[in-house]
């Protein structure tokens, strides 16, 4: 965001993880077994890569991240609602680092529903701070029987890996 | 109580752009899981910021409960600027008022080059030491650092390298995969910028500013964000 707008004349070019994670997937790059996740999966839309992307870039990150999680997984579900309209974790715009758990948690709430209805056994998180908010809080405040997995951790534990020499 | 004059209004700071638009409606407030903590809801920090009661909400921890999710400013039928009025209510706390470790890790990210402090040589030996560790599942595996000429500059959230190295293998692994060419900076590899939550421009921009010199000095072509 900051690159947009104070560093644009730099002209330097970024990638999401999700551009790049679809660029190895789609050009072969790196294979997957997606029998390596059986379980019914479901995935969480950050914030920052659904609606706010979208009104800042002109993009928001919807369907590459579903792509990817559906590579690498047998079984997928949605949340409801989601993509624009999703519920945050309750722990963004840094409240993960704020003193206020109470409230943290309390706003969890709705994100924790959310993933008990879906049953899903695995949440798949494209950020570091939904993660931690969904792994180290609300799994135990509200006994979600789910583990949760980072975008990127979900591809390299599904990597069919070619040993190089 | 003295009431309080619409002409007579203080010149209003908090306000923004767009606020005396808001019909009201609610729709905001509606679709928000915290609409009520400390008394207050969006809708009602709306009404605050345009009766000129800045204070009140500069005073309330409400802000800082808001995560800037956003949802409410997608819903707004007036399309007005919420999240930028949340984040100018934090920016109008004075910085030693800011809440938890926000403002304590954007000074120490000016300071060293990232939110926790890891000094240079902890981090450089440990990126070799788990980097060898998984060397033993992938030969040939290393981590490069400052590697002039890489396609892609890798930022590191710095709670990895601090309390979750192990954490750090799973994009080493993707790239050893992929075969890619991607390097992390030895200093100023922060991927993390708080400066956008504790409303800090200057800081946010500096913390920025410095990821654009290391892609130029390592002549990267693009520059990974992570998340």
């Amino acid at each position: 965001m900051g690159l947009e707008r104070w560093f644009k004349h730099e002209g330097v070019k970024y990638l999401s993880v999700h551009d790049l994670l679809k660029e190895y997937l789609e050009q072969g790059r790196i294979k997957v077994d997606k029998s390596k996740h059986p379980e019914l999966t479901t995935y969480h839309d950050p914030c920052n890569y659904a609606r706010k992307s979208e009104k800042t870039f002109g993009h928001g990150y919807y369907e590459e991240p579903r792509w990817i999680v559906q590579q690498c997984c047998e079984n997928f579900v949605d949340m409801t609602p989601n993509r624009a309209n999703n519920y945050c974790c309750g722990a963004g715009g840094g409240a993960w680092a704020s003193p206020y758990n109470e409230e943290r948690i309390f706003y969890g709430r709705v994100k924790a529903k959310q993933i008990k209805d879906t049953g899903a056994k695995l949440v798949v998180a494209p950020c570091h701070n939904c993660r931690d908010q969904l792994m180290k809080s609300l799994k135990k405040e509200y006994d979600l029987d789910v583990e949760i997995k980072y975008l990127w951790e979900l591809v390299a534990d599904s990597l069919i890996i070619e040993p190089k020499e | 109580m003295e009431p309080l004059l619409l002409t007579q209004r203080e010149r209003r700071k908090l306000a923004s752009q767009y606020a005396e638009r808001c019909l009201t409606c609610g729709t905001c407030a509606g679709g928000c899981p915290v609409s009520g903590v400390e008394g207050l809801d969006i809708r009602k920090v709306v009404r605050l910021a345009v009766l000129g009661l800045d204070q009140e909400v500069v005073d309330s921890k409400f802000p800082w409960v808001c995560t800037m999710c956003g949802r409410c400013e997608y819903a707004c039928p007036m399309g007005i600027d919420l999240l930028t009025l949340i984040r100018s209510a934090r920016w109008l706390r004075p910085r030693d008022k800011v809440p938890g470790t926000l403002h304590k890790g954007v000074e120490m990210c000016l300071k060293t080059g990232n939110n926790l402090g890891i000094p240079k040589e902890d981090y450089l030996f440990l990126l070799e030491d788990v980097g060898e560790e998984l060397a033993e599942e992938l030969p040939g595996f290393k981590v490069p650092v400052d590697e002039k000429g890489a396609r892609i500059l890798v930022t590191i959230n710095s709670k990895e390298p601090f309390g979750e190295p192990e954490d750090m293998t799973f994009w080493w692994k993707i790239f050893y995969a992929a075969g890619e060419s991607w390097t992390v900076a030895s200093e100023n590899w922060e991927g993390v910028n708080w400066g956008l939550f504790t409303g800090d421009d200057e800081a946010m921009k500096e913390i920025v500013g410095r990821i654009v010199r290391n892609y130029k000095e390592l002549e990267c072509e693009y520059l990974l964000l992570p998340e």
